[in-house]
Order: structure tokens, then sequence, then C-alpha cells
């Protein structure tokens, strides 16, 4: 480790970085960089191609096209928490070893990662013995403890609980965080990235469709495919464009604009999640109990959500007939 | 039966009164069945660690043979080595053929394959993400080759017993290449056949019932480590 990237500086780069696994191209034409002290969520669906996009960028694939830089030494952090039949201290310290870390020093370094991650009281344990969220925690502090310049995580929080991966979420957040370090972190769950990047890289079918803050890009999404993977689930068609909402963008308000028939509803933890049908869309929300039944109309209003020009669609969807009595939602940001 | 108990009876004194020409035996087969098994350990762990973790083409065949060789007939490797040996061919100048060496030389063929596939078997079988993360953080060959080797430790020793089982009691190789001369370069096994074929039928049992209590020391001692490795140990006290 380099030891004083100062902030900012670019630590890893690929330009028009085009990767094959077994001669079928799953990564295509990504340029992108991580820069000293940010933490750089890699989000997208089942199958995009974000281990093999971190597999190349780590060195363990070859680039079919394209180029990669790297300033420093990359460390990875695979998917599966496969540890050592040893203690968990005996596990950090041979994550050191294999890194070149000096025998002298490896013994206080696991202990600072462990204590970082939360996981000092799991030092003597076996690793056998530890629980999938353990093994998560133990597997963090590995990756932690090597002091890379560029850190990859491969789902970190992959298999847990949602209590458990809220705990891990959180001492993670004030461990990854360092000036020096770049971290990328592949995440399937959208909160996750919230909760942790400073950047996020959206992967779908192999291509890099945005990149940008977390919540800019939840704002104003660049494309409908992103927008839709970002939890816009309603769309509606106002005039010659379509506007994609997230289940806050609509509200139900009997003194609303727009008439919906709710047409099905989910009971959730703290509510109802209803789906509405309006004569030019459809339109998701959650409704606080008591909420309204199938078959009721109702009136809402559409605060926010994203707009896309109708003629840019590859396909407009098809709608009910359209009604020019109803009046456009409303626009503005989130 | 009675002919049995009479057998037994003649051979027991001959255990235990220090027979000079069983001693040698003995000592010379606990020579013959560790140092071919150190030889096979030597040179087929690395060969086994080659095809556990090797990323090359024809990695799964090189395994499938090694699994193939466990089940070589002895006879045959006995007259493989015979023909090589004899003054004409390859290994002629060696003078191997009815000597000490012969005998360490075949078991040492023999015990190789079960080293070689067995602790392959067990490399092969560790999680992939341990040996990929390791991978991944630096780790070089020898690390690599560490790991794996302290990972599948439980497998080694099975591989290491199957060896020395193998080494101790694997006979038509010996007989055919070192030619079981008598009170020089026979073990237990082949001296046991020795006297079933000169009919002395009491030396015969005397020299299986000690062939049989060695097996019994040796695997047994390692199965005790095999256990300990895979954990036993730590949940008794874990336990306590």
């Amino acid at each position: 480790m380099t030891g004083a990237a100062e902030a900012g500086r670019v630590l890893l780069r690929c330009e028009h970085l085009t990767v094959q696994r077994a001669k079928r191209t799953v990564v295509s034409d990504v340029s992108a960089e991580l820069r000293a002290g940010e933490i750089v969520a890699l989000l997208g669906p089942n199958g995009a191609g974000k281990s093999t996009l971190l597999d190349a960028l780590a060195g363990a694939l070859p680039a079919a096209e394209g180029r990669i830089e790297r300033h420093g030494r990359v460390a990875v952090a695979l998917q599966a928490p496969d540890l050592a039949r040893r203690t968990v201290f005996a596990n950090v310290v041979l994550a050191l070893a294999w890194w070149g870390v000096p025998r002298g020093e490896r013994a206080e370094r696991a202990r600072e990662a462990l204590s970082a991650i939360g996981a000092e009281h799991l030092a003597r344990r076996r690793a056998a013995t530890l629980s999938g969220g353990e093994r998560r925690r133990v597997h963090l502090a590995r990756a932690i403890a090597v002091r890379p310049d560029v850190l990859m995580l491969d789902e970190p929080f992959a298999g847990l609980d949602a209590e458990v991966r809220a705990n891990l979420l959180e001492d993670a957040l004030s461990a990854l965080r360092s000036t020096t370090r770049a971290t990328l972190v592949v995440v399937h769950d959208r909160a996750e990235a919230w909760a942790l990047a400073d950047r996020l890289l959206i992967l779908i079918d192999g291509r890099l469709v945005a990149s940008g803050p977390p919540r800019e890009l939840l704002e104003q999404p660049p494309s409908v495919v992103v927008a839709r993977f970002l939890g816009f689930d309603g769309s509606l068609e106002d005039g010659d464009e379509l506007v994609l909402t997230r289940p806050p963008h609509v509200a139900l308000d009997p003194a609303g604009p727009l008439a919906a028939r709710v047409t099905r509803a989910v009971p959730l933890e703290d509510g109802v999640r209803l789906e509405l049908e309006l004569d030019h869309g459809r339109l998701y929300t959650v409704s606080p109990l008591p909420a309204p039944r199938p078959g009721q109309t109702i009136r809402v209003r559409v605060d926010g959500g994203a707009r896309f020009a109708l003629a840019s669609m590859p396909a407009r969807p098809s709608s009910p007939a359209a009604s020019t009595s109803t009046p456009p939602p409303g626009r503005g940001g989130t | 039966m009675r002919l049995i108990w009479e057998e037994l009876r003649a051979a027991v004194p001959m255990i235990f009164h220090g027979n000079p020409y069983l001693l040698s035996i003995i000592w010379f087969t606990v020579q013959v069945a560790l140092v071919a098994t150190a030889i096979a350990t030597l040179i087929g762990v690395p060969i086994a660690l080659t095809i556990g973790l090797g990323r090359f083409r024809g990695r799964n065949v090189l395994h499938a043979m090694a699994n193939a060789s466990v089940a070589l007939p002895p006879v045959l490797v006995g007259v493989v080595l015979f023909l090589l040996s004899e003054p004409q061919a390859p290994l002629g100048s060696l003078h191997l053929i009815g000597t000490r060496r012969a005998v360490f030389i075949a078991q040492a063929i023999l015990a190789l394959p079960y080293v070689v596939a067995f602790t392959a078997a067990a490399v092969q079988g560790l999680p992939p993400g341990l040996l990929a993360q390791a991978r991944s953080l630096g780790a070089s060959r020898r690390q690599l080759g560490l790991l794996a080797l302290r990972e599948a430790r439980i497998g080694v020793i099975a591989a290491v017993i199957a060896a020395l089982g193998t080494a101790l009691s694997e006979v038509a190789a010996i007989v055919i290449f070192g030619g079981n001369v008598y009170g020089y370069n026979q073990t237990l096994a082949s001296a046991t056949l020795y006297e079933v074929s000169g009919a002395h039928y009491a030396d015969a049992v005397a020299i299986s019932i000690v062939l049989i209590g060695m097996i019994l020391v040796l695997v047994c001692g390692l199965g005790l480590l095999q256990h300990q490795s895979s954990g036993i140990r730590m949940r008794f006290r874990s336990a306590a």
C-alpha cells in the first residue's frame, strides 16, 4: 500500500473495457474511475456482469478490449466468506501473511481491523463456530486489515437477515471510510448502496447505464431503464411525456387531480401497497391503515417523478384510452 | 480348527522369545513401510497439489489417471520393474533385481497413487472461496499449497494411511522384483508367503500376527491423528 494516496487521486481507471467469459461478452464498453477517499457502489440486476467487471478490475480476468490502469494494490473480498479452519484472529493474520505484511506487524493490524468492524470479541473463536453474519464480519475485517489502495467487495452483505445486515452495514460504514483508499462495493440491494456509497455505477446487461451520486440518480434517472431499476415502478402518460414514479411520489388526496381505481392491495408491515389503475397508466403507492380496498375509486396526486419524452421510447407502453378530462400530474423534483 | 489352534500355540512363543529372523523382518518391514510412504508422500503431495490447485487444461484427465492408478495391479508393477531392470534394459545398470533397494522402490511406486489420488481429491473438495480469496490477496504458490494441505489435512492423512497400508502389506511386486530372499530383503508380508510356500505354517502365522499388529498400531496411530485434526479434541475441550 502506498499509504500516501491523497484524497481525490485516481487509483483505478478503466476505459472502454470489454470482458468475456467463455468467449461470451459479459461486460461491454465500460469506462469508469475510482478515486481515493470515495466509496462507489456497483449496482445491477442478477446477471448484469457486476462480478465479472469486479474480477476484471481486480486483474483476475483479462480485458478483451479497452484498458485498465491501477495505481496501487487492489484487494478483493470475494462473495463467499470462506474462512480457514483456525481462529478468527489467525484467519486475519493469515490474510496479512498472504498480502506480504511483515510478521511483526500482523498481530497489531489484525486486532485493529477486527476492532474497526466490531469483531474483536470474535478473535479467539474458531471459524467453524461462527454464524453467517459473523463470518461476513470477519471476511470484511480480513479485507480491511490488508489496507489496500483499492478495496473491492463482492456483495459483502449477501445472505444475511435484515437485522444482521443492518448491524453489519452500520459498522462497515465507518470501517470502510478512508481518505486514502478507494472502495468499490458490488451490491444487489439498493438500500445497501444508499447507505454506503458516495457514487453509484449502475450496470445493466453488461453496460454501464448510469453513474453519479445516489440522490442525484434517484432525482433524475438518466433513462427509463435506470429509473425502472431504481424502483420507479409506476408510469403515467402526460401528453407527449412518460412520467415514472416511485411509491413516495404518489399521494392519496381527496382533492387530488387524478382519479384512480384500486386494482390490488398488498398488506405490508406498516400499511398497504396499492396498485392503482388510471386512464393513462398504472401507479403504485403505500397507504397507511385503514387503506382503500380493491375496486374502490379514489383521488390521487403525483408529486415529482421522472419525466421522459415518449418519442424517445423504443416502444410505447400500451395504455388505456386517453381521457382529456384527466388533469396532468404535477411536475417537479422528488 | 484344531490345526489353526496348534499353529497359533506354536507361533506365540516365536513372537515373544525374540526370534532373530522375525526381528530382522520386522525391522526391515518398518523401514520399507516408512521410507516407501515418505518417498510416495514427498513425490505425491506436490503432484496432488498441482492437480488439486492447478488451473490448466487436462487437470481432470490427470486426476482421473491418478484415480485409475490406485487400481494398478501389484503383479504388473513387479513385472514391469523387473523387465526394466534386466541387464539389457534401461535400468539394468542399476542392478536392482533381488536387492533391498528393489523392495523400497516397488513399495514406493505402489503407495504413490494413493497419496496422489486421495490428496488431490481432498484438496479439490476444499471450499473454492477460501483458495480464491487467498489468491486474490496475493498468496504465493507455496502459501496456497500450505493452506490447501492444512485445510485438507484429514484427507491428506487418509492418503498417508492408505499408502502406509499398501507399503506394509503388498507382496506381489516385491516378490517379483526383489526376489523375496530369505533373511535379506523380506518384509513381513513376503516372508509370510515364503513360509506358507515351505509349509512352515506356525512361522507364517507368527509373522502374520506381527504384521496385523503392526498395521493396527501404525494405522490406528495415524487414524487418531486424523480425528484430532477433524476437531474432536476441540469439541472435548469446549464441552469441558
